[in-house]
């Protein structure tokens, strides 16, 4: 399901964070812009934004590293401000994840996908589900060099008139 | 370029496909390994020794998974003659694995028949084929293609050392005697075995939730294990479109699905593989 392979991508994604952030707290305080989320406002600090964070969510898409967007400005609002952090790009069978977690008072209270994309950029495809399909489509697969058949089950006696039987018989 | 064919290294000949077949469990096993090319060291013994080793453990697993031998543990239990708690621990092993996967397909696979007879053959065969896999890569074999009755499972390449895939094809459902597409094994997203069940052939075995017919005549399932190949192929075959979806959701598969109807469903990984 599709929303199934989403969230599984994302908590895998928020635990990495998770787990970054519960370590590094004190990095993301330095790196972090001065955008507090917690209300709204704008603090004006600005200027020291940090060389990686930002409050703008999308520009982080691209970035392989973390990345937070914290209340900066004060330690001492840090942990009552709501503070976003980013995670790390987490490539995945349908392509990378990256999510951004909100932060307040200590605990998670929202968790937002900011990447889905194949490498193409196109929107990631999360579903591997099957799909009609042209006869000839797949007739363009040679027999030639067909090691080995698959099929329903073959009693001995059909083994004999099999296609499996023709291979075996010019290998033995 | 300069015709210098005299100085080129000569290139290593292809190396020859051996093939030993046996019969058991109601059908025929073929291992198939490449052997060294003629002027080289020709291992006959190794493949004799190889085939030896997989046709003794399928024997061994039919012995007491048998429904067909009055004598099998399988049997015994069948009749009541004796209970699974006081079974032997490879019979309990694969009742535990088979209930895990009639959990998992949310009952689509189902090791009992509807009369209440426990029937694993459904699991035995896949489960013989995984373990002649163990024991052939245990005896140093790398590279080999072990089919049984229509299920593959493979390890490494037709050409060691190599990349190149083993091609499996898939059998057509509306002409037996055709090949309704292929697929490269072992080869790109590493899916080392492929399983096929079918509605019309050996029905037996697979019972449909649904009395009135299945969905698909034909399903084939591409995994990295054989046996989750074959309980997924299986538990399609039973549960139609809806266990189909669960499994291409659930499971790093690719599925090749025949319609009643002749139409196809394949899944994206299945068609990028096959072209």
């Amino acid at each position: 399901m599709k929303a199934r392979g989403a969230v599984s991508a994302a908590l895998a994604s928020a635990g990495i964070l998770l787990a970054g952030w519960q370590a590094g707290v004190q990095i993301a305080e330095i790196r972090g812009s001065a955008a507090s989320t917690s209300a709204g406002t704008d603090t004006g600090g600005t200027g020291a934004t940090g060389a990686s964070g930002s409050s703008d969510s999308s520009s982080q898409a691209g970035a392989p590293a973390s990345g937070a967007s914290g209340a900066a400005g004060s330690a001492g609002a840090a942990a009552a401000a709501a503070a976003t952090y980013d995670g790390a790009m987490v490539p995945t069978r349908f392509g990378s994840v990256q999510v951004q977690i909100t932060v307040k008072a200590g605990a998670i209270t929202d968790v937002t996908a900011l990447q889905l994309t194949d490498d193409d950029r196109k929107s990631i495809q999360i579903s591997n589900r099957a799909a009609p399909l042209l006869r000839s489509e797949v007739l363009a697969a040679q027999s030639a060099d067909v090691k080995s058949i698959s099929g329903a089950t073959v009693t001995s006696n059909a083994y004999l008139t099999s296609l499996q039987a023709a291979i075996d018989a010019a290998n033995l | 370029m300069p015709r210098t064919s005299e100085n080129l290294p000569a290139t290593p000949p292809r190396p020859l496909l051996k093939a030993r077949t046996f019969q058991s469990m109601g059908t025929v096993i073929s291992l198939t390994l490449p052997v060294a090319t003629p002027g080289g060291n020709p291992p006959d013994d190794e493949l004799a020794a190889a085939a030896a080793v997989v046709e003794r453990l399928f024997r061994d697993l039919d012995q007491i998974f048998s429904l067909y031998r009055p004598d099998s543990e399988a049997s015994r239990l069948a009749r009541g003659d004796l209970s699974l708690r006081a079974a032997s621990a490879a019979m309990r092993g694969r009742y535990e694995e088979a209930m895990a996967w009639r959990l998992r397909t949310e009952g689509a696979f189902t090791p009992e028949r509807p009369d209440g007879v426990l029937d694993l053959s459904g699991l035995i065969k896949a489960h013989a084929i995984r373990e002649s896999g163990t024991s052939l890569l245990a005896l140093g074999r790398a590279d080999w293609c072990l089919n049984a009755g229509g299920d593959v499972l493979v390890s490494g390449s037709p050409v060691p050392g190599s990349y190149e895939p083993w091609d499996a094809g898939i059998i057509d459902p509306l002409a037996r005697g055709a090949l309704l597409t292929g697929y490269p094994l072992g080869h790109g997203r590493g899916h080392e075995a492929l399983a096929t069940s079918g509605s019309a052939e050996r029905g037996d075995h697979i019972w449909s939730a649904a009395a009135s017919g299945s969905e698909f005549m034909q399903v084939s399932v591409l995994a990295k294990d054989i046996v989750t190949a074959d309980v997924l192929a299986t538990a399609i075959v039973a549960g139609g479109v809806p266990m189909l979806n669960r499994a291409t959701d659930g499971w790093d598969v690719d599925v090749l699905a025949v319609r009643t109807d002749g139409r196809l469903l394949a899944t994206p990984g299945f068609r990028a593989g096959v072209s």
